[in-house]
C-alpha cells in the first residue's frame, strides 16, 4: 500500500514535470530551423581582397543607396612593413545576418525582421518608425538611417534586387578576385560550405553569441597572391 | 602690434605664393621644354603638355629619359618608360623618385605602397598629355582601373 502511494505520487510529479518543461524544449529546438532549407552566408577571404571597392560601387548601384550612406564599406589597416614592401588588410564591413540578431530583438514595431526562409535579416521600411533602436543594438555598428526612406537600412543579401533575379549578390557577382562566396550554408554541395571545410575562418564578435553569418578568411601578414 | 604684422605680412606672402603657384599651374607656360633640341626629330609625338612641361619646373626630356648618347643608334641609354618597355620597373621609377618622395606618394594615394616595385608608374600615369586621366578618375572608374590587372577566371 505504502509503495502504491510512493509510486502515485512519483509518477504524477513526473508527469507535471513533463507537461511544464515541454513547451519550452519545443521552442529550444531547433525543429524550425531544421526545416529551413535555406541558410544564406557569406564569406570574405581577405586574402584575395584588394581593396578595390568594387563591390560597395556595385551595392550603392544596385540597391540605390544614396550617397553619404552605405550597406558595404571596406576597411583598410595598414601600410605594413617597410617601403617598398608594403601590403594592407581589408575588412568588410556590413550586415553580419545574426541568427540571433540584436537589431531584430529590439525593434518595437517589427520592422527589423529575419526572415524566415533564407534567414537574411532585413527591413521592412513601411514598418519602421526610425526609432534607431536597432541602430544602437546592432554590435557591428553597420545599421543606418537611409535620408531618402528615412527607415533603417543595411545590407538584405540583395533580396529585392539581385536574388530575386537569381542572380548572386551584386557585390559577389562584381569581385575581380572571387574574394566573396555567397551561397547556402544548408547546401553541403555549395562552394560556400566546401570553402568553410577546406578553410579556417573566422567572425566577428562570436563571443556576444548573435551568430553572425559573415565569415572571415583572414589575411596572413604577407604578400597578396594574385 | 610688430607681431601681428609680420603675421600679415606672412599670410600674404604664403597667399601670393600659392596664388602663383595656382596660376603656374593654369598657365600653357611650356616654352621651354618644347623648343628642347629633341622636338627637332620628335615632332610628330606631339607637344610635351601638363605638369611637367612647366617652365617653372625647368626640366629638359633628358631629365627623365636620359642623355642622348648614341641614340638614334642602338644600343643607347636612353629610357623608355612603359609596360613594353626593355627597362625594369625599378630603373624605370628611379627616374620619378628622383623628385618624388615616396612617403608622400602613400600619403595621397595607398595604392603606391603596394605596387612600388612591381608597376612601372608610367602603367597607371601619363606626362606627356595636358591631363594625366588616373588623377580624376571617379570612383567606378577607379575600381575599374584596379580590375585591368587583377581579375581572376570564374
Ligand atoms: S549585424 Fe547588426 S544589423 Fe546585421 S543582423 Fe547583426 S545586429 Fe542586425
Ligand atoms: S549582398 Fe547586396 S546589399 Fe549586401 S553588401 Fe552585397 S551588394 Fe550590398
Ligand atoms: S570587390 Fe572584392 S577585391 Fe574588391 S574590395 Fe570588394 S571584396 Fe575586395
Amino acid at each position: 500500500m505504502e509503495n502504491s502511494r510512493r509510486d502515485f505520487l512519483r509518477r504524477t510529479c513526473a508527469l507535471v514535470a513533463g507537461v511544464s518543461v515541454s513547451p519550452f524544449a519545443a521552442n529550444g529546438t531547433t525543429d524550425t530551423e531544421t526545416e529551413q532549407a535555406i541558410k544564406y552566408a557569406i564569406i570574405h577571404d581577405e586574402t584575395k581582397c584588394i581593396g578595390c571597392n568594387a563591390c560597395a560601387e556595385a551595392c550603392r548601384e544596385t540597391n540605390h543607396v544614396p550617397e553619404g550612406v552605405s550597406r558595404l564599406s571596406i576597411e583598410k589597416t595598414g601600410p605594413y612593413g617597410e617601403y617598398p614592401n608594403q601590403y594592407y588588410h581589408f575588412t568588410r564591413h556590413s550586415c553580419e545576418h545574426c541568427e540571433d540578431a540584436p537589431c531584430v530583438n529590439v525593434c518595437p514595431t517589427g520592422a527589423a525582421y529575419i526572415d524566415k526562409k533564407t534567414g537574411i535579416v532585413s527591413v521592412k521600411a513601411d514598418k519602421c518608425v526610425g526609432c534607431q533602436y536597432c541602430l544602437l543594438a546592432c554590435p557591428y555598428d553597420i545599421r543606418f538611417i537611409n535620408p531618402v526612406t528615412k527607415a533603417a537600412d543595411k545590407c538584405d543579401f540583395c533580396q529585392e534586387t539581385n536574388l530575386k533575379q537569381g542572380k548572386q549578390p551584386a557585390c559577389v557577382e562584381v569581385c575581380p578576385t572571387n574574394a566573396l562566396v555567397f551561397g547556402n550554408l544548408k547546401d553541403p554541395n555549395s562552394l560556400l560550405v566546401s570553402t568553410l571545410k577546406t578553410n579556417a575562418t573566422q567572425r566577428n564578435k562570436q563571443d556576444l553569441g548573435t551568430r553572425p553569418k559573415l565569415f572571415r578568411i583572414t589575411a596572413k601578414p604577407g604578400e597578396i597572391s594574385i | 602690434m610688430s607681431r601681428i604684422n609680420w603675421l600679415l605680412m606672412l599670410s600674404a606672402s604664403v597667399l601670393s605664393l600659392a596664388l602663383m603657384s595656382q596660376q603656374a599651374y593654369c598657365n600653357d607656360s611650356t616654352e621651354q621644354i618644347n623648343n628642347d633640341s629633341c622636338m627637332k626629330c620628335h615632332k610628330r609625338n606631339g607637344k610635351m603638355q601638363g605638369h611637367h612641361a612647366l617652365d617653372e619646373l625647368n626640366l629638359s626630356c633628358s631629365s627623365c629619359h636620359g642623355e642622348k648618347g648614341n641614340h638614334p643608334k642602338k644600343p643607347n641609354d636612353l629610357m623608355v618608360f612603359s609596360a613594353d618597355s626593355d627597362l625594369a620597373v625599378a630603373t624605370q621609377n628611379n627616374a620619378c623618385l628622383t623628385c618624388h618622395i615616396p612617403k608622400k606618394l602613400a600619403d595621397t594615394e595607398w595604392t603606391h605602397n603596394v605596387h612600388a616595385e612591381k608597376v612601372a608608374c608610367s602603367a597607371c600615369h601619363q606626362l606627356h598629355p595636358q591631363a594625366d586621366r588616373i588623377m580624376t578618375l571617379t570612383t567606378k572608374q577607379r575600381s575599374d582601373e584596379c580590375q585591368r590587372c587583377h581579375s581572376v577566371q570564374r
